[in-house]
């Protein structure tokens, strides 16, 4: 009779641990391709333009929030908000290193900093200037010149057209990086890490 | 729900601190050696849910789970609450560690209120009568936090109509999923184990 007790009640606790577990195999599983509660914001500049794009890491697109732009030392440049794609664009302000900060709705912000080296619009079109320069010289007739500078106004603008893709799809790549298994369960193993302490010293208190 | 860090003023960072640290002592206090195991699957429970990103509706949203912690935890949801939340700030960046005690009180103080509050019906002996109110428990614990972020956020000049319109529409789909979910656990843990939800008090007098 005794035994009976006994085995049910092993029965029940196994039982218990086994939903436990698989209700946390469960969150697990089903949170590998959602990721969660974060606003990020990635910038790429292009020519003379910084483009900005916020969204939640679920992928949802941060719509009218606040984008605010500071250099380094916290003095704030300008300001505006994201469109309905969570897109925003201003002007280059001038060559210095920029935090750009988002302030998305329920207490959510996202910063990135974009360094000045990174904003290589100006300078790239001032060394194209350039090589343009040398070219038409050897061309040395003037008809020919305004043929040069309109192929190098093509060829920047399809070439920035292509490389926008890229430049953004680097830009997430910097910014993004949800939560792996090893921080799902190494967090896990903290907290079970804390229960085994507690366990500890409450029992060698007793 | 998470409020990020940055947003809010050191006042509320403060205050909020203050009462985490009572909320987590009085929970401390509260917290039998025997329990320390639940304690710490309900937190790691809390840790995972985060995760779980809800696609439903117009803003991201994850499950809080603070009205199951509540309702099977007591006091002690303070310091499960806590400790989650310090782990996805530290590996998830999600929140902050300034922000800890604000958003410590925004979750568990709504599952020590709805624990106080609906208990009594959980517990009563018909089935739908305790499936009700279990379902209130899960949904109205979701509520109450949504409530104090916006509370919370108005110390950053944003009105609390707006703030917390927004928070409560976002989290419609969380306080049914919720509801349903608190509901199907306490009716899972009542035939398995119904111990488990007997916290505190009554524990003592036997």
């Amino acid at each position: 009779m005794r035994r009976k007790v006994l085995e049910r009640g092993v029965f029940t606790r196994s039982r218990l641990f086994l939903i436990m577990g698989l209700v946390l195999f469960f969150l697990l599983s089903s949170s590998f391709p959602a990721e969660a509660h974060r606003v990020y914001i990635y910038a790429w500049a292009e020519g003379n333009t910084v483009y900005t794009e916020s969204y939640f890491s679920g992928g949802v697109k941060v719509k009218n929030g606040l984008v605010q732009v500071f250099d380094l030392d916290g003095k704030k440049i300008l300001e505006g908000h994201t469109n309905s794609k969570g897109e925003f664009s201003f002007q280059v302000p001038g060559k210095t290193d920029l935090r750009i900060v988002v302030n998305a709705s329920m207490g959510h912000r996202g910063e990135y900093v974009l360094k000045a080296d990174e904003l290589g619009g100006v300078a790239a079109s001032e060394t194209g200037k350039e090589q343009a320069e040398t070219v038409t010289k050897t061309g040395s007739q003037e008809s020919q010149q305004g043929g040069v500078d309109q192929l190098r106004k093509v060829i920047e603008e399809t070439l920035d057209s292509r490389l926008r893709p890229i430049a953004r799809s680097m830009a997430k790549l910097q910014e993004e990086k949800g939560p792996g298994l090893t921080e799902i369960v190494g967090g896990i193993g903290y907290i079970f890490g804390i229960m085994g302490l507690l366990l500890y010293f409450r029992s060698r208190k007793k | 729900m998470h409020i990020s860090e940055g947003v809010l003023s050191a006042p509320v960072l403060i205050s909020g601190a203050a009462m985490a640290a009572a909320g987590v002592g009085i929970g401390m206090k509260k917290l039998d050696y025997d329990r320390i195991p639940q304690v710490a699957v309900l937190s790691s429970a809390f840790f995972v849910a985060s995760l779980v990103h809800v696609p439903i509706g117009p803003s991201s949203v994850h499950l809080i789970l603070n009205g199951l912690l509540g309702l099977l935890l007591g006091w002690t949801a303070f310091p499960a609450i806590l400790i989650a939340l310090f782990l996805q700030a530290v590996l998830f960046q999600f929140g902050g560690i300034t922000t800890l005690g604000v958003n410590t009180v925004t979750m568990a103080f709504p599952a020590v209120f709805c624990f106080l509050v609906f208990r009594a019906g959980v517990m009563s002996e018909r089935s739908s009568v305790s499936l009700f109110f279990s379902f209130l428990c899960g949904a109205a614990s979701v509520l109450l936090a949504g409530i104090l972020v916006a509370i919370a956020l108005m110390s950053t000049g944003k009105s609390f109509s707006a703030a917390g319109k927004l928070i409560v529409v976002a989290h419609l789909p969380v306080m049914a999923i919720e509801g349903v979910i608190t509901m199907l656990c306490v009716r899972f843990l009542k035939k398995v184990k119904p111990e488990v939800l007997e916290v505190g008090h009554a524990k003592k007098s036997a």
